[in-house]
């Protein structure tokens, strides 16, 4: 038995005076939460370079930096250690597996392509099913230990967000990209001009 | 024990303000600025205006996460982040690491804090509402819990006081349920917000407005006085502003108390509790520990202001015993720590915007648009007591729209680049009724590291405001689709609880019967009259109004009424 088993039990014999969230509060200030699962998650050389080919392929370079100029691999691989838990660890290698098994890295860019386009509409369902679980888990009071236990974000929905966060708030991606206005300095209604770029703030 | 009991001058001040924040801030003002030299005791570390807002001007791609909260801050500030993002790189600095300051939930509460000069002040959401006429009667009127000891009028020229100092942003209206204050210029609304507005009076009947923000549209001289200067529409507030161009603390109260040389401020400095002298039956000062030397002192003045943020300042109360208040000052009613109140959000709704392609907005708004409460008002009767306002409004979407739908490559790119079509939602922010079984209190036997007794909180929503939140949801819903806009979608987070709001208040509340409340119409505690409370925890009913405009009116007005008190030798 584990010290937040013992400590089930004793609220038990109190009677359940204390619910599973004054649990999980208890572990806050007791014995705080161990640390993230980031030493677990563990990217081979030959994952990196399709992590880097995969993002190159959401944003390449055009007239433009891409992906790979704004730096935006090690961005995903540091992203998922320091913010992302077991779940996504496990789906996001998942997905990586899936593309190293039929040897990615090998095929001509238009095979790339339709394989990530294939991905891509794989994922609609698995997004569905994701939110399903989401809106079951909801104010489960075992949310952290069930949310261990869960699957998590699928591979290309990590992949795409991760891609477009490193890459468009980058400081090559966002320059080029946007009209960076650091100072707007006023507020106004205005019309958009033709090809008009988005402010980036 | 390093006491150090000397009542020596350096000891010995008019008045001691314990808090910095928004009403500290306030208090230390009013007082300083009335002639009497005045103590401020933080808890938390020093923050300079201006020069210790160190994330403020970072660019986007300074902040190695983005944006998002790593696991290790997550675990750090584990209360902050039930409410979101809040524990990220650029705000974090602002808030309070839960871990090293922990408490405990008989009952999950969601505590946010902010240990540092200016306490929550820094980051508040600058919303700026008076309360109506009726706020103040309904608990009367209704029978729940007690009659407020003050009415509307009574606070209606301190309303003005504050709100000219703060500078608010905001339209008159007219309108009896959102009383008009003092307001610089309002803020443009964006097409689709035009339109939104235009249809729900035309079909709903439903006024909406440019919310009233503590930012200043159109600085005054008493402002750039202090410093401060016109909102540059960054929208990067809560990281500090190196213009002023929000209120805080730090930017309006405590440089205007600076100004008359008459404050001292310590920081570090945790008040553990007011030294009550049972011979002249007043309080005469408040004994504090340094949190980083431990070291422990005395400090001794004619009044005390208690505006350590309603939580803190009801277990300050608490932790201050005496023959005469055996379970903690002023507590002869046993309605310290009780009726915590919030209010209630996490529901709303949100849709998507047809036409108005070629509306674009310049700038970033700090601040939104205001739908004042409609329920069991004018003729509306719900089954239900109380209401609730929205906060909400337009927006165009940005490249963050790509991540949900299908597509990559070179033409997904280039479309990234340019904005997207309007989306609109709101969420509302509802009244919570006060319930003498919704409280905190002191653990009896744990201690944090400085010795102070951890503060346990059993609190959670009611069934009226379980019965609102239905309604905040279907109502926001039923304005989207009136207006005609799509992909209606509603939300009701189950997985808040009280605290979320940052709007905690009431646990040491006013009344006119010493029996069942703890200060008087002043403000101050009925037995113990040089002790005045004017943070939120004076509250006697919600209202479902952003709140930090009251208690600053309260405070100032309590201040002067303290040193009128004090000219007549009544303290």
């Amino acid at each position: 038995m584990n010290r937040r088993d013992v400590l089930k039990s004793v609220a038990l014999m109190l009677g359940g005076t204390f619910s599973a969230p004054t649990l999980l509060a208890m572990d806050h200030w007791q014995n705080p939460v161990s640390g993230s699962s980031a030493a677990d998650f563990v990217v081979t050389d030959n994952q990196k370079l399709i992590i880097a080919e995969v993002a190159e392929l959401i944003i390449p370079k055009t007239g433009t930096p891409g992906a790979k100029d704004a730096g935006v691999p090690a961005f995903i691989v540091m992203m998922l250690k320091d913010c992302y838990k077991t779940p996504e660890h496990v789906s996001f290698l998942e997905g990586i597996r899936n593309l190293e098994k039929k040897d990615f890295l090998s095929l001509t860019v238009s095979q790339k392509t339709e394989m990530l386009k294939q991905v891509e509409n794989d994922t609609v369902e698995q997004m569905k099913a994701y939110q399903v679980q989401q809106t079951k888990m909801g104010d489960n009071e075992d949310r952290e230990q069930m949310a261990a236990q869960v699957k998590g974000l699928p591979y290309w929905r990590l992949m795409k967000e991760l891609t477009m966060l490193g890459y468009f708030t980058s400081e090559e991606g966002l320059k080029s990209s946007f009209d960076y206005v650091p100072i707007p300095g006023k507020l106004e209604m205005i019309k958009l001009k033709p090809n008009q770029k988005s402010f980036a703030y | 024990m390093n006491l150090n009991l000397k009542a020596d001058k350096a000891h010995t001040f008019d008045a001691i303000v314990v808090g910095s924040g928004m009403t500290g801030g306030m208090a230390a003002k009013e007082l300083t600025e009335r002639g009497l030299q005045v103590l401020m005791i933080e808890r938390g570390r020093e923050v300079k205006h201006i020069e210790d807002y160190d994330t403020a001007m970072k660019g986007p791609w300074e902040f190695d996460h983005r944006g998002k909260v790593s696991i290790q801050s997550a675990e750090e500030y584990w209360a902050n982040s039930r409410f979101g993002s809040l524990a990220n790189e650029e705000t974090a600095e602002f808030f309070t690491d839960d871990k090293k300051n922990p408490y405990i939930e008989k009952r999950p509460f969601d505590w946010i804090r902010a240990y540092h000069t200016g306490g929550k002040s820094m980051h508040w959401g600058r919303q700026s509402y008076r309360m109506n006429k009726k706020d103040f009667e309904a608990n009367a009127k209704e029978g729940i819990a007690i009659d407020w000891p003050i009415r509307y009028e009574d606070l209606e020229t301190w309303y003005a006081h504050v709100e000219k100092f703060v500078g608010i942003s905001g339209q008159a209206e007219g309108w009896e349920v959102l009383p008009d204050g003092h307001y610089l210029p309002a803020m443009p609304m964006s097409a689709p917000e035009v339109y939104f507005r235009d249809t729900m009076m035309k079909k709903l009947n439903r006024p909406v407005t440019v919310g009233r923000v503590a930012n200043l549209t159109r600085p005054q001289p008493w402002h750039t006085e202090l410093g401060r200067a016109s909102c540059q529409y960054r929208s990067k507030c809560s990281r500090g502003c190196p213009y002023g161009g929000y209120y805080s603390s730090l930017s309006g109260s405590i440089p205007a108390a600076r100004k008359t040389q008459k404050l001292t401020v310590l920081h570090d400095t945790i008040a553990t509790e007011i030294i009550y002298d049972e011979n002249t039956k007043k309080a005469k000062g408040v004994r504090v520990i340094n949190q980083n030397t431990m070291a422990v002192e005395e400090f001794f003045s004619k009044i005390v202001f208690l505006n350590a943020g309603s939580m803190n300042t009801a277990a300050l109360l608490l932790n201050s015993k005496s023959s005469r208040f055996p379970t903690g000052l002023g507590n002869d009613s046993d309605q310290v720590g009780r009726n915590i109140m919030d209010h209630h959000l996490g529901v709303g709704a949100n849709a998507t915007v047809d036409g108005f392609e070629n509306d674009y907005i310049f700038g970033q708004r700090p601040n939104a648009l205001y739908i004042p409460r409609f329920r069991n008002w004018g003729t509306d009767k719900k089954d239900f007591l109380r209401g609730y306002g929205y906060q909400g409004g337009a927006s165009k979407s940005d490249w963050k729209r790509g991540i949900t739908m299908n597509g990559f490559g070179a033409s997904f790119k280039e479309d990234m680049t340019r904005p997207g079509t309007w989306t609109m939602g709101f969420g509302g922010f509802g009244e919570i009724l006060p319930d003498p079984s919704n409280r905190m209190f002191l653990d009896k036997d744990k201690k944090d590291k400085w010795g102070i007794p951890m503060i346990v909180f059993d609190a959670a929503f009611g069934e009226n405001e379980l019965a609102m939140r239905k309604d905040m949801m279907a109502s926001a819903m039923e304005m989207l689709d009136a207006a005609g806009f799509k992909n209606v979608s509603g939300f009701n987070r189950t997985d808040t609880h009280p605290g979320l709001g940052i709007h905690d208040m009431g646990t040491a509340r006013m009344g006119k019967d010493p029996k069942t409340s703890i200060l008087n119409k002043f403000n101050q505690i009925h037995d113990c009259k040089n002790v005045f409370v004017t943070d939120g925890a004076a509250m006697v009913s919600s209202s479902c109004v952003n709140p930090s405009i009251t208690y600053m009116a309260m405070t100032a007005r309590s201040a002067n009424h303290a040193v009128e008190e004090l000219k007549k030798q009544n303290l």
